[in-house]
């Protein structure tokens, strides 16, 4: 009953929502299901023969979900997911809510969620997951989600909670701390030693001296590790496969994120061929506004990224800056972004000295012109909206990255899908 | 002329971006034609001989019960230095460690090493949002508060300034931080000094004058500050 009820209240109300034209209200069918038909969501996702699949941490979970989702698609599991941005139960529900038959039937196989630190714990609360996959902890916004014990402790509570697999990082200390002594099985993905350097752990990216950081192998087998990348292909080892293979998702950390996607996928289909698996990784394209190209008017290619945090902005500098690119920087403050700016000083820019980045835009331009003027790295234009900085950058001939923070890569991403005069 | 400039448990008091505190006072001290020399001391460490500046940065609960032992260690070096008038900078977490003590929201003490005499009690509720304080010697400073410690100051410990916008030291005597001598707490981050040049060259000018040096502070190129600053003021909490 609570199946019917709630399916059918969903899809109205998100009938009448787009009869009003607001197609970006993707919560509002969930958050009048939630408070109708309470226990509406655990009902119709135990219906899924192969259960839940919940993706958290602090970085990667949006890349990491697609690739998965993808993976599965490929090898015939019917896979509901949570679109894009609206990784909270609202959004979950609306979805759920919409692609349910009339009746209450969900027509899919398994769901895998992206969810946030703080909602997956709580999702667990209701409904066990079957496996969860967790990427990372690392000091994310600080006024939103607290510091980086908390957040740790949130993901491996999470992880705790899953009742057929985990699958963790193996370098990252803290998670891998937290799940040694766990009851369901645990799968590790990792990168190969040699690799280490290029994948900074939270403490190592505030360490005093980060020449000489103490990177040392985690002690578990690998059921996946990245083993070597260079530019945009990837080697990876499963088991005794080992495979490389040209992706469109490129950047270190997606590299890492990919090895994350294939030990999930390897945990919940363990009869796929490793070497079909690894290959089936290059069909997959960037997430919206993570490394996603935009080809302009005059045939340059513009790549947006979204940076949320210290790690994630070290991590796009390191992957996506060459010398001869352009370079726009893009911070809001709104709550989505971080209303604190002190995260941007735990990013250490001066592997852009020498170049000059062509603007800074949105409502803290100044402050990170500002940041940027202690790196001793030159800004030639600062200006606060992001309509005008997009048209002023898009101008400029060549080939263009742009790093935005939540909202502002939003305002871009749209502003870039219309391409009115860019 | 060389700055020594003591970063006390860098790699355990370092969340909200304080680093970029000791950033911006090597720089300045630079463009003034200083020398600044950073000394990092973490638990366990010699502390270091030649102090002109000491800076202290916020850090999680955990990092403060860690290195609780140690401040007890070096609390009467800690003392001597701030009575012999060195400039400090103690942001958050050690700001509350410069104090007397604080109790956690679990009824944990932890005991300070009483610089300042300011109590802290863990609260519920996170103070959270953009601050404007007042001050007689730097004029206004922003910065980001982000605490759920709430602290009294004793009857005679003086404050850093007046909240004009924000919370401060508890969100009810619109009172922020403190001051002994040239020792400042506060709970500003942003980090504090890049949008304050005004106190980060305060604190070097402090340092100079008691190494008796008659150095004179260039002027620097702050546009862009000045501007932060103005932005800062329109801001709402």
């Amino acid at each position: 009953m609570r199946k019917i009820a709630g399916t059918l209240l969903g899809k109205s109300v998100a009938g009448a929502v787009r009869l009003r034209g607001k197609s970006s209200a993707q919560a509002l069918p969930g958050l009048v299901v939630e408070k109708i038909v309470p226990g509406y969501l655990p009902a119709m996702l135990k219906q899924l023969p192969d259960g839940v699949t919940i993706i958290t941490g602090t970085n990667g979970k949006t890349t990491t979900t697609k690739m998965v989702v993808e993976l599965l698609r490929a090898n015939g599991k019917r896979v509901l997911t949570n679109p894009t941005g609206s990784n909270m139960t609202r959004g979950i529900i609306s979805s759920v809510s919409q692609q349910a038959k009339h009746g209450g039937k969900l027509p899919f196989d398994i769901a895998v969620l992206e969810m946030d630190e703080a909602y997956a714990k709580h999702f667990t609360t209701m409904l066990r997951p079957k496996f969860v996959l967790g990427l990372n902890a690392s000091r994310d916004q600080l006024d939103r989600f607290g510091e980086v014990d908390t957040v740790a402790k949130l993901i491996s509570e999470t992880m705790l909670a899953a009742t057929e697999g985990i699958i963790t990082n193996a370098d990252d200390k803290r998670l891998s701390a937290a799940v040694r002594e766990a009851k369901t099985p645990v799968h590790y993905f990792g990168v190969s030693p040699k690799l280490l350097k290029f994948f900074p752990r939270d403490d190592e990216l505030v360490a005093i001296d980060a020449s000489t950081p103490t990177l040392q192998a985690a002690d578990v087998p690998l059921a996946v590790e990245l083993t070597d990348f260079e530019g945009a292909t990837a080697t990876y080892r499963l088991g005794k496969t080992i495979e490389t293979v040209p992706l469109h998702v490129t950047g270190q950390h997606n590299f890492q994120n990919a090895a994350a996607a294939l030990a999930l996928v390897r945990a919940i289909m363990p009869d796929i061929e490793p070497a079909k698996l690894i290959k089936q990784l290059e069909l997959v394209k960037p997430a919206f506004g993570r490394g996603q190209t935009f080809m302009l008017k005059d045939g340059s290619a513009l790549q947006l990224n979204l940076v949320k945090n210290p790690a994630s902005f070290r991590q796009g500098l390191a992957s996506y800056v060459k010398v001869s690119t352009n370079v726009m920087i893009a911070i809001n403050d709104r709550v989505a972004d971080s209303r604190d700016m002190s995260w941007l000083w735990d990013v250490d820019f001066s592997s852009l000295q020498g170049q000059t980045i062509e603007l800074t835009a949105g409502s803290r331009a100044v402050d990170m012109a500002l940041r940027l003027q202690y790196d001793a790295v030159p800004v030639k234009n600062i200006e606060p909206d992001l309509d005008a900085a997009l048209k002023t950058f898009c101008a400029l001939p060549g080939d263009k990255v742009i790093f935005a923070s939540y909202t502002a890569m939003l305002h871009l991403h749209a502003a870039l899908e219309r391409k009115k005069d860019l | 002329m060389k700055l020594h400039v003591v970063h006390i448990y860098p790699n355990e008091m370092n969340t909200y971006g304080d680093r970029g505190n000791l950033l911006v006072l090597e720089k300045r001290a630079q463009w003034h034609g200083l020398e600044p020399v950073i000394h990092y001391y973490s638990a366990g460490d010699l502390f270091p001989k030649e102090v002109d500046i000491v800076l202290g940065g916020g850090g999680q609960d955990s990092a403060q019960s860690d290195i609780q032992k140690d401040i007890l260690r070096i609390g009467n070096k800690l003392h001597t230095l701030v009575d012999a008038g060195v400039p400090m900078l103690m942001v958050c977490g050690t700001y509350q460690l410069f104090g007397n003590r604080f109790l956690t929201v679990d009824g944990k003490e932890i005991k300070g090493i009483g610089v300042f005499d300011v109590e802290t009690i863990g609260g519920a509720k996170r103070l959270i949002g953009n601050i404007a304080v007042e001050t007689e010697e730097f004029g206004t400073l922003y910065g980001f508060e982000n605490h759920s410690g709430q602290t009294r100051l004793g009857q005679d410990q003086p404050e850093l300034g007046k909240v004009a916008r924000g919370n401060g030291n508890n969100g009810e005597d619109k009172t922020e931080g403190a001051r002994t001598r040239n020792a400042i707490g506060t709970y500003m981050h942003g980090p504090l000094l890049p949008n304050n040049p005004q106190l980060a060259d305060g604190l070097i000018r402090l340092a100079l004058q008691r190494k008796g040096a008659t150095v004179q502070l260039k002027s620097i190129d702050d546009e862009l500050a000045v501007r932060s600053r103005q932005n800062a003021a329109k801001r709402s909490y």
